[in-house]
């Protein structure tokens, strides 16, 4: 009997944890802990095998992925698909996210060191949510926009600083 | 070449296992096969009745989740809404339906007598014009009717299977695309949200669009001294799902009708433009269909004639009024894959993209 109960009143765990870990995450700053709960309908988890490759440049991109655990390198391949690395991401990192909004192919590649889990918000989920909930849509953009025009300002003054040194040579 | 009487028999024996083997394996196979079809054979007309129930009622739901009603509770309150209307409309309902019906029934060997003995004089017609026809007797094949439906079960198992497919029909969705391996899930996951979004909006639209014809013929033909109007209107409107030829059959008992009853006048000639000018050229084919239906569901009238052929093959009548939208269905799905191979120029499609 208390066994039954135990069963029916136990809060679960790993749920929880899910929704404390979405909430570190800049892109889900603006949702409220109401959010979370119908957040964590929309994640797809997912787990990766050492050197799985998430995507690859070119492929059809259709959403954003946050890493709960294990590491992600991002690389691209030159014309003789050399493989250059070009980050490292841990837990808590998100990429992938320039293609949420419109459809466009991914410009890198990413493939898993370890064995990973990776949470992915994808677009049509995104579109199926701004139907249902708008306001929880509307916070996801929010986060979302401030994190990719975050990322565009560095990247102008990246840009910025390579021009004046390409100058000064 | 020597063979050895232990040779052959060796391959008398392997050559004997095999084909045993081969036969007890293949006649499993099809009692499998047969098994699984008999078992699946109840199930597959509530589950496409109850899927198009969904599909209807489904942005109604939708809309009351935006009023943060949970999804469960809104879909038991439009259930538990319908079946109040159903109670109260039903015991009228019921006597009004069952009278006609009975009725009709009663009147039904005058109207297909009166339909044979058209049928007849034209065939004589025909015949003193063309010999040849003489072999074709068109009156033995009128078909008798047979309810098909076994209602009482499709009234119970639909409801609940629409519930479901409300409520978790997003989670079902979900966990089968969650079986896709990782290289391929986005594009799966994609792909079943556009397909999914273009059907359900498809038979919406189709349902929608039957029902609204459905009521035109209805009030057109309360306008006249035909009876059985809300009959005749549910008939045209239920054919009217398949294109080109539903609309055909769906006139046909109309006009046999009022050919017999009300004979050749004014209110013949207007329930024939009702049909074919009023219902069919102007409200479906300039209003309803540029509206409700989205132009790359069209079929090829080829492919509609496979589609009744085929359903009417499997599953009689039923099949071949939901054959042409699975039909439709399908053909959703393969432009939806070749558009999105087309937006991404995937690597098998020709261009690739610079790397």
């Amino acid at each position: 009997m208390h066994n039954l109960w135990d069963r029916i009143l136990r809060s679960n765990k790993e749920e929880e944890s899910l929704s404390t870990f979405l909430q570190r995450i800049p892109v889900f700053s603006h949702l409220n802990q109401k959010d979370f709960h119908y957040i964590k309908t929309l994640i797809h988890t997912r787990t990766y095998d050492p050197g799985e490759i998430i995507f690859e440049q070119g492929d059809p991109g259709s959403g954003m992925y946050v890493i709960r655990s294990g590491h992600v390198t991002l690389f691209t391949r030159d014309s003789h698909n050399r493989r250059e690395d070009l980050s490292v991401l841990g837990p808590g990192d998100f990429f992938g996210e320039t293609t949420i909004a419109t459809p466009a192919a991914r410009v890198i590649s990413a493939s898993c060191n370890e064995n990973c889990e990776l949470l992915g918000l994808f677009r049509s989920d995104l579109f199926a949510v701004a139907e249902r909930r708008p306001e929880i849509a509307n916070r996801i953009l929010l986060g979302l926009t401030s994190v990719i025009s975050e990322r565009l300002q560095n990247a102008i003054l990246e840009l910025r600083k390579h021009s004046i040194s390409e100058e000064s040579e | 070449m020597n063979i050895t009487r232990s040779q052959f028999l060796f391959f008398y024996l392997v050559m004997t296992a095999a084909l045993a083997s081969g036969l007890a394996i293949f006649s499993s196979a099809s009692t499998i096969a047969l098994t699984l079809r008999s078992a699946a054979a109840g199930i597959f007309v509530p589950l496409i009745l109850a899927l198009a129930t969904a599909f209807v009622l489904d942005p109604v739901v939708s809309r009351l989740e935006k009023y943060h009603i949970p999804r469960s509770r809104s879909t038991l309150a439009i259930f538990f809404l319908i079946l109040t209307l159903l109670w109260f409309s039903g015991s009228w309902l019921v006597t009004y339906t069952q009278q006609m019906w009975i009725s009709l029934v009663q009147d039904f060997p005058r109207y297909s007598s009166g339909l044979i003995k058209y049928v007849k004089e034209a065939q004589i017609s025909w015949q003193e014009q063309f010999p040849f026809l003489i072999q074709y007797d068109l009156t033995e094949k009128v078909p008798t009717p047979k309810s098909a439906l076994k209602l009482g079960s499709l009234l119970i198992l639909v409801p609940i299977f629409a519930f479901f497919f409300i409520r978790d029909g997003a989670n079902i969705r979900r966990n089968l695309i969650a079986l896709a391996p990782n290289r391929y899930f986005e594009m799966a996951h994609d792909l079943s949200y556009l397909i999914s979004r273009q059907t359900s909006r498809f038979v919406r639209g189709r349902i929608i669009e039957a029902s609204i014809i459905g009521m035109c013929i209805t009030a057109g033909l309360s306008l006249t001294d035909i009876r059985y109007a809300p009959l005749l209107g549910l008939f045209a409107g239920i054919t009217n799902l398949v294109p080109y030829v539903g609309p055909l059959v769906g006139m046909i008992p109309g006009l046999t009708i009022a050919l017999i009853d009300l004979g050749f006048g004014p209110q013949f000639w207007w329930i024939v433009i009702l049909y074919v000018l009023i219902s069919q050229v102007i409200l479906d084919n300039f209003i309803l269909i540029p509206i409700l239906i989205s132009r790359y569901a069209n079929l090829h009238p080829l492919l509609v004639i496979v589609a009744i052929i085929m359903g009417g093959k499997i599953y009689g009548v039923l099949g071949m009024i939901i054959g042409v939208p699975i039909l439709s269905a399908c053909k959703i799905a393969f432009i939806q894959i070749r558009h999105y191979r087309r937006a991404f120029s995937l690597p098998d499609t020709g261009t690739q993209l610079p790397r």
